[in-house]
């Protein structure tokens, strides 16, 4: 602790100030992104009470660790990597990704689903999702194993990068993509049910 | 399956995601574009994942309660 040289008293002071300084302007800029991490936070977990437990305890860690941030990187993902990190401790197990068929139709099921579901009637892709309802979409994403839904909502709702999602999520950017294009398909499964089901008269 | 190897369908049909996630070089999205130019089948499919996306974005997104917002703000570390 000893220090290197001498430091007056007036030097200390403004080291102590300008510490104050950042600390404020790191608290302030993080708290301006708290819309932007619960929109992400909300869908990473089942419930609205685990989010907001979630995003507290985020916001305490990360105003006692600021000083890790290095600023000019980004706050918002680094604020998300706290995020992802407790929300693994509070006994979320990383999962490994389930031995998956392919879906046979793939990309184009809801697409064909939507259409057949139409038949005869001039499909109108610009009408077919109007058959789905917010809680379709609420519960179909819900039903996507975690691990796919995590990358999903990074980058769809939180507009991160390939790169950033990475990041938060520690794992490889390749493995980024996988989990994104296994999800959807998973996710465009889970709404195609839903569609079908609905058939045709709800919202 | 069309048996080719390329298939310029196909080829799209793989951009897609990437393309609506900003995340081809300049040289993949020309690429895309110039091939969605031409095929309705493919601009078809783009509009739809592009619509199938912005839909589920808005029905998903929830906001967050002010108080909370509250909460969070009281965690700041008080001014001496």
């Amino acid at each position: 602790m000893a220090a290197v040289g001498e430091t007056a008293p007036e030097t200390e002071a403004r080291r102590l100030a300008e510490d104050a300084r950042d600390r404020v302007r790191f608290e302030e800029e993080a708290l301006d992104l708290a819309d932007q991490v619960y929109r992400v936070a909300r869908r990473m977990v089942s419930s609205r009470e685990e989010a907001e437990d979630l995003m507290q305890e985020t916001y305490a860690r990360a105003f006692r660790s600021w000083r890790s941030f290095q600023p000019g990187t980004n706050l918002r993902a680094w604020l998300l990597r706290i995020l992802t990190n407790l929300n693994i401790d509070r006994g979320r197990r990383v999962q490994r990704s389930p031995d998956m068929q392919p879906l046979e139709e793939g990309d184009y099921f809801l697409y064909n689903r939507l259409e057949e579901s139409t038949q005869g009637q001039n499909p109108d892709e610009e009408r077919v999702l109007e058959r789905l309802s917010q809680d379709d979409a609420v519960s179909a994403l819900s039903a996507v194993p975690h691990d796919f839904r995590d990358a999903i909502v990074l980058v769809d709702i939180g507009d991160f990068s390939y790169n950033d999602a990475a990041q938060i999520l520690d794992i490889p950017v390749g493995t980024v993509m996988s989990r994104l294009h296994r999800g959807r398909r998973i996710l465009k499964q889970e709404l195609a049910e839903r569609a079908v089901a609905d058939g045709g008269d709800s919202r | 399956m069309s048996g080719y190897a390329i298939d310029p369908c196909d080829q799209c049909e793989e951009m897609i995601q990437p393309f609506l996630d900003r995340e081809l070089s300049e040289e993949e999205r020309q690429v895309a574009e110039s091939h969605l130019d031409g095929c309705d089948y493919c601009r078809k499919r783009y509009k739809f994942e592009e619509r199938l996306r912005r839909y589920v974005r808005q029905a998903v997104t929830e906001s967050m309660s002010p108080e909370l917002k509250a909460k969070l703000a009281e965690l700041r570390t008080p001014l001496i």
